[in-house]
């Protein structure tokens, strides 16, 4: 990135706050719809790539679609889109149907906005043509284009090209070009992971600020599960083209439905155990499990529910610092290995000696052997 | 890092969904008047009153169709290796004063082949600046160049860019990494080069040395000046008084040049290239005591395939300016028989690219954004109608229009030469439309759509002006061609519809040799200015 570019994405912040009053032309009209999908189902040349899902964003919610490559949570986003055609469900934008049995609304007459993985900006058009692309009244044309984006703090790029800018100039130019139109919906598709990390936080935050003083209803798809948690207001995890679960990160990440979200969201050590009462003894010693199981069970136990202090049992394998906090991984005397965050002040070294035991509030049991236990 | 694998699984549908139907029937329809003229010749042979197997094993026509093929075959290995070693040297080695080799390497494009070998010929006749000089130095040369060497030399001078181009920017985008790894991999160079880097030319190499063939096969005016009958001449000669004959040696040089494009295809098929393109600069051989050698080597060959006959053209042109300027033997020409062909040839060969490109643009769309089914079928006819040598596109196309009732209002029509034209180079149009389709990326006409676009404002708004430097490419090609066609514009055009090609041929065969130097410098100019736009600053597109 630029030496401009780096000044450029680091001054555009503070503009934000007196622009917010974008949805001043029609209120009405604009005020943030609510977006509902109904037993949705795609099929690409006979492979089934989502089945049967449902989801209802509220008005003026952000929900990230979580999931695994593959898992069909960008054919979700397009179907909202209306860039892929389901063969079955509905989807409907407040009150106004956008896809159902009968109907299909073209992308271009949805007033959905989306921004996509990489630049989609329109490389022979300027910044500012670019951002005015959607606009179709000459004589708001002008007025909306600046506003837009000075909304993302870049009014003096309007008339460069995209070429020239940085990588999060242009994913925030192609954020102002979807908000320009006035859509009821913003869609992003993956819009951080081409930028760079330093890039990716910087960018990130500064679009969580726009869109939550904005009010619009947003969905967006990550595979990065730290950026679902910041950015989502609540969270829809797609496993093989089904929703497994949705709800607030916090639901998410202490009541998975089952092991694999368990594990998918979050790090977890699993524990394994001949049954699983209130009070189960495991070999980190006894642990209070919230969802009792007579037979065997694996308990869903997170790093910072354990602690270690020096004692026996355990073996330091290996030592992960964070500056925050550390990941200390130990190799129990049962031939178990598992993951302990500690503070980062408490010093463990390679081949340390420990004890490990549980400190959290409770953990949750899934039953072993069960077919619906992977989903 | 892993993000790509995921896009790649979540978008199963990037080139796959179905055709849009216009779309496929507006591909077929094209792709059937692609067919017409071998269709016609394929239907000419078919119900043509003689014995087929006696006419195809007699001597009359075995005797061209084997000149035909040792002159291919000769023309296109030698026009390999001298396109492959200058590639080489111009890309991977320190040869000294390599932009400017890197210039004028492929420039012997813009002769075409009957214009080089005119020049050839002429210089070495009485008059002609090598036997003057030589007479000059006390020698009566009595050289002459005809028959197999003469159509072999001349042929290789003038097609070995087809090689050259793609081998040097296959060689120039070659990811120096994978050079790289097999010498700690303990490889010397020369191995590296025999193991690594050849393999990933030869695809390369086979498609340049396939146009060579083709270009040979058709070859129609170097071949009659040496005076060296292939199948061109034969069936050329025969067309008037025995068109059955005709017709079943146009279709023998139809088949045999699809034989040759099918055997390249599946040989191109089975290798692997590799996808990486490269920005870093290529890896390079110091030339060392080799480099005298390596100069004079490509000194030679330039001087002989782009400034010699530039040199006996202008020797003649300049010789018949000041005969006409001191009174003694007025040309035989004005400026109007200057300007009049020069703007023929210029506006014909720009509707012929236009029209190639509106021919070619669905179905590049089909091929680009699809993958069906239809879409392979109509790439192969019009791949198909690029190896259909221009004569015998002509010679279908004359008959078709004589022959069939409703159509013989278009016989010697401008529109029929056009359609020949683009019959014949619209398949130059493709490849780069193609390219040019596949560089929008689908996601930018979404991002339009969800921004309110309908498809005609996407089309001309996005879609266009992002093709447009590929379409003009694509549509030079086909001008360029266009303008040194010859066989095709001497049976087709109307009568008195005068070109710089037609003119050239003319009054070269009246022995008019200051003027054919004049009029074909003229052509040579422009061709000149278009090859240097078109080809030799954009050669990576040819890789």
């Amino acid at each position: 990135m630029s030496q401009h570019g780096g000044l450029q994405d680091k001054a555009a912040t503070p503009i934000l706050l007196g622009m917010v009053n974008i949805r001043s032309v029609a209120p009405q009209d604009l005020a943030p719809a609510g977006l509902a999908v109904d037993d949705l189902s795609v099929d690409f040349d006979g492979r089934s790539v989502l089945q049967n899902v449902s989801l209802e964003v509220a008005p003026g919610e952000i929900v990230a679609l979580l999931g695994p490559s593959g898992c069909g949570k960008t054919t979700l986003l397009r179907s909202m889109a209306g860039l892929e055609r389901p063969f079955h469900g509905a989807i409907t934008l407040g009150d106004r149907t956008l896809h159902g049995p009968k109907t299909f609304v073209a992308p271009e007459r949805r007033r959905i906005g989306m921004v996509f993985q990489d630049s989609s900006l329109f490389p022979h058009l300027t910044v500012g043509q670019n951002v005015a692309y959607g606009l179709h009244h000459k004589d708001e044309k002008e007025a909306r284009t600046r506003e837009a984006l000075a909304l993302v703090g870049l009014s003096d790029l309007a008339d460069r090209l995209p070429g020239t800018l940085s990588g999060g100039q242009q994913q925030r130019v192609a954020v102002a070009r979807a908000l320009a139109p006035e859509p009821r919906v913003l869609l992003l598709d993956e819009p951080f992971s081409s930028l760079d990390t330093t890039l990716r936080h910087s960018v990130r935050n500064e679009i969580h600020r726009l869109l939550v003083s904005l009010g619009i209803t947003t969905v967006f798809v990550t595979h990065d599960q730290e950026e679902a948690f910041i950015l989502g207001d609540r969270v829809a995890v797609l496993h093989e083209g089904k929703i497994a679960q949705v709800g607030t990160p916090a639901e998410l990440y202490r009541q998975p439905v089952n092991r694999w979200l368990a594990t998918f969201v979050g790090e977890a050590n699993l524990l394994s155990v001949d049954e699983a009462p209130d009070d189960c003894t495991t070999e980190v010693g006894p642990v209070t499990v919230t969802t009792p199981i007579a037979g065997p069970a694996e308990l869903v136990v997170r790093p910072e529910d354990l602690k270690i202090s020096s004692g026996t049992g355990g073996t330091v394998e290996f030592v992960e610092y964070y500056g925050h906090d550390a990941m200390v991984q130990v190799l129990l005397t049962s031939g178990t290995s598992v993951r302990v965050r500690t503070h980062a002040e408490e010093t463990f070294t390679r081949s340390d000696q420990v004890a490990v035991s549980y400190c959290g509030p409770g953990a949750i049991a899934f039953p072993v052997g069960l077919p619906n236990n992977d989903c | 890092m892993s993000e790509p694998i995921t896009q790649a699984a979540d978008q199963p549908r990037a080139g796959v969904g179905r055709p849009a139907p216009a779309l496929t029937f507006l591909a077929l329809a094209i792709a059937a008047l692609f067919a017409v003229p071998g269709g016609y010749v394929l239907w000419r042979t078919a119900t043509a009153q003689v014995d087929h197997l006696g006419l195809l094993t007699s001597a009359a026509t075995l005797d061209p169709l084997w000149r035909t093929v040792q002159l291919a075959v000769l023309v296109s290995t030698t026009a390999a290796l001298l396109g492959t070693g200058l590639a080489w040297l111009t890309t991977r080695t320190d040869l000294p004063l390599k932009r400017f080799w890197r210039i004028v390497v492929p420039l012997p494009l813009v002769y075409p082949s009957f214009v080089g070998a005119a020049a050839f010929l002429s210089g070495l006749t009485p008059g002609g600046i090598v036997h003057d000089l030589a007479g000059a130095a006390g020698f009566d040369l009595n050289l002459r160049l005809h028959g197999l060497f003469g159509a072999w030399l001349v042929l290789t001078l003038f097609t070995y860019p087809y090689v050259y181009l793609p081998v040097a920017a296959r060689l120039a985008a070659l990811p120096r990494g994978l050079e790289e790894n097999a010498r700690l991999l303990g490889d010397r160079p020369r191995t590296v080069f025999r193991r690594i880097v050849f393999p990933q030319i030869t695809s390369s190499v086979a498609a340049g040395a396939l146009l060579v063939f083709l270009y040979t096969v058709s070859d129609f005016g170097a071949v009659h000046l040496m005076r060296f009958e292939t199948l061109t001449q034969t069936i050329f000669r025969t067309r008037l008084f025995d068109q059955d004959r005709s017709f079943t040696l146009a279709f023998l040089l139809l088949a045999l040049a699809l034989l040759v494009i099918a055997t390249e295809r599946t040989v191109a098929r089975r290798g692997a290239r590799s996808a990486i393109i490269s920005n870093q600069p290529a890896l390079q051989v110091p030339l060392g005591r080799m480099k005298p050698l390596a100069l004079t080597a490509i000194s030679f060959v330039v001087g002989l395939a782009l400034f010699a006959p530039a040199i006996s053209l202008a020797d003649w042109g300049l010789f018949g300016w000041l005969r006409d300027q001191n009174g003694t033997t007025a040309l035989r020409m004005d400026w109007s028989d200057v300007i009049v062909p020069t703007w023929n040839t210029i506006w014909i060969s720009l509707v012929a690219a236009a029209a190639a490109i509106t021919a070619m643009l669905p179905i590049a769309y089909l091929l680009a954004r699809h993958r069906s089914r239809t879409g392979d079928l109509v790439n192969t006819v019009v791949v198909a109608g690029f190896a259909i040598p221009g004569l015998v596109v002509a010679l279908s196309l004359i008959f078709w229009t004589l022959h069939a009732s409703p159509f013989e209002f278009l016989i010697g029509s401008l529109p029929v030469l056009v359609f020949a034209y683009v019959v014949h180079f619209g398949a130059q149009a493709l490849r780069t439309s193609q390219v040019a389709v596949s560089t929008v990326p689908k996601q930018m006409d979404d991002a339009a759509r969800l921004l309110g676009a309908r498809k005609f404002r996407r089309f001309f708004t996005v879609d266009l002006p992002l093709m447009a430097p590929g379409l003009a490419a694509g549509g030079g090609l086909v001008m360029l061609s266009t303008m040194k066609e010859l066989p095709a514009t001497l049976l087709v055009a109307p009568i008195g519809f005068r070109t710089l090609a037609v003119e050239i041929w003319s009054t070269y065969e009246a022995l008019y040799l200051p003027e054919t130097a004049l009029l074909a410098l003229v052509l040579v100019g422009i061709s000149a200015l278009l090859t240097w736009l078109l080809v030799v600053r954009r050669a990576s597109h040819l890789a």
